[in-house]
């Protein structure tokens, strides 16, 4: 083998980098097509045959560019699914504190855990008719939720205040949603930026 | 192959890999060739092009796959129609059955 084909699959498994396990998926896939193609190639065993097959096989870059949107699809489904669990997880979680607390507490802290919900609520809800792979509209949702989330533990002084159990598991859900929630929104992001870049030259090309 | 075919296939592509999967279950090369004979060359797009839509027939629960390992040796993933696969694939094809025939008497236009 001369080389063509381990360069090709390993330039391909670089721009694939913001999905590593359909990186190395789809190195063994193409690396087994390429194989097969330059030995069907009259030429082979050369350079020349590994050449033809990658050239046949068109240009990683944009095949790349393919996977990273479906790649932001996907997670731009998982992100928001995650952000309707901790929405309605939330809610419970701060219904049951003030159950449990059975009193009117004055201060920011209260107002920051209804209005940051609501503000996160209502953000989430235009964005997912309007603008569903906005990362901008994800990001408000998640520092709405993390404000109220957090405002709603201090309201209470929830971990030392000797809550029930029936009240902090609730609050323990709501903060790993939010740590899951957070990592999504960071995945988003980082497929949205990659994928950007990888479509950069097309839309170069278009532009010309 | 002309831009604008080109982009009709694109448009068309699951459903092409679908169908040529209709046979039996193959590889990412086999589909292609398939793909490639079918259309006597016409659809000569880079075959590179075939592993995103089989990812994302796989990810939609149309296809399945597996790593398997051939007489040569070598291992290869092979890809299955699912039956949701064989329905959608059935659904695309009376879709298309209907859109091509009534573009056939739109172009037709007056020389029927």
């Amino acid at each position: 083998m001369s080389g063509v084909i381990d360069d090709y699959v390993a330039a391909l498994r670089r721009e694939l980098d913001f999905d590593p396990a359909l990186a190395r998926r789809l190195a063994s896939e193409v690396e087994d097509h390429l194989q097969e193609a330059a030995e069907a190639d009259q030429a082979w065993p050369s350079a020349d045959a590994e050449r033809r097959a990658v050239e046949r096989f068109g240009l990683g870059r944009e095949i790349a560019a393919q996977f990273a949107v479906d790649s932001v699809d996907r997670q731009a489904r998982r992100t928001w699914v995650t952000l309707a669990v901790t929405v309605v997880v939330t809610f419970v979680a701060m219904r049951v504190r003030v159950i449990w607390l059975d009193d009117d507490v004055l201060g920011v802290a209260p107002l920051i855990d209804r209005y940051a919900f609501i503000t996160a609520l209502a953000v989430g809800v235009i964005a997912w008719f309007a603008f569903r792979r906005s990362l901008t509209a994800l990001a408000i949702c998640l520092g709405g939720l993390a404000a109220s989330i957090g405002a709603g533990i201090v309201r209470v002084d929830l971990f030392a205040n000797g809550a029930p159990i029936h009240v902090l598991l609730p609050a323990a859900g709501e903060i790993a949603l939010l740590g899951v929630l957070s990592f999504h929104v960071i995945g988003l992001g980082r497929r949205l930026r990659r994928t950007a870049l990888l479509r950069k030259p097309e839309l170069r090309r278009t532009a010309q | 192959m002309l831009g604008m075919e080109a982009e009709m296939l694109k448009g068309h592509l699951d459903a092409i890999v679908l169908a040529a999967l209709e046979a039996g279950p193959a590889h990412g090369y086999a589909i292609i060739e398939t793909i490639k004979q079918r259309s006597a060359g016409t659809f000569d797009l880079p075959e590179g092009t075939v592993y995103p839509a089989l990812h994302r027939l796989e990810q939609a629960g149309l296809l399945s796959s597996a790593w398997t390992p051939p007489p040569n040796g070598r291992r290869r993933r092979v890809y299955s129609l699912t039956r949701a696969g064989s329905a959608a694939l059935g659904q695309r094809r009376r879709a298309w059955g209907r859109f091509s025939q009534a573009v056939d008497t739109a172009l037709a236009g007056g020389r029927g």
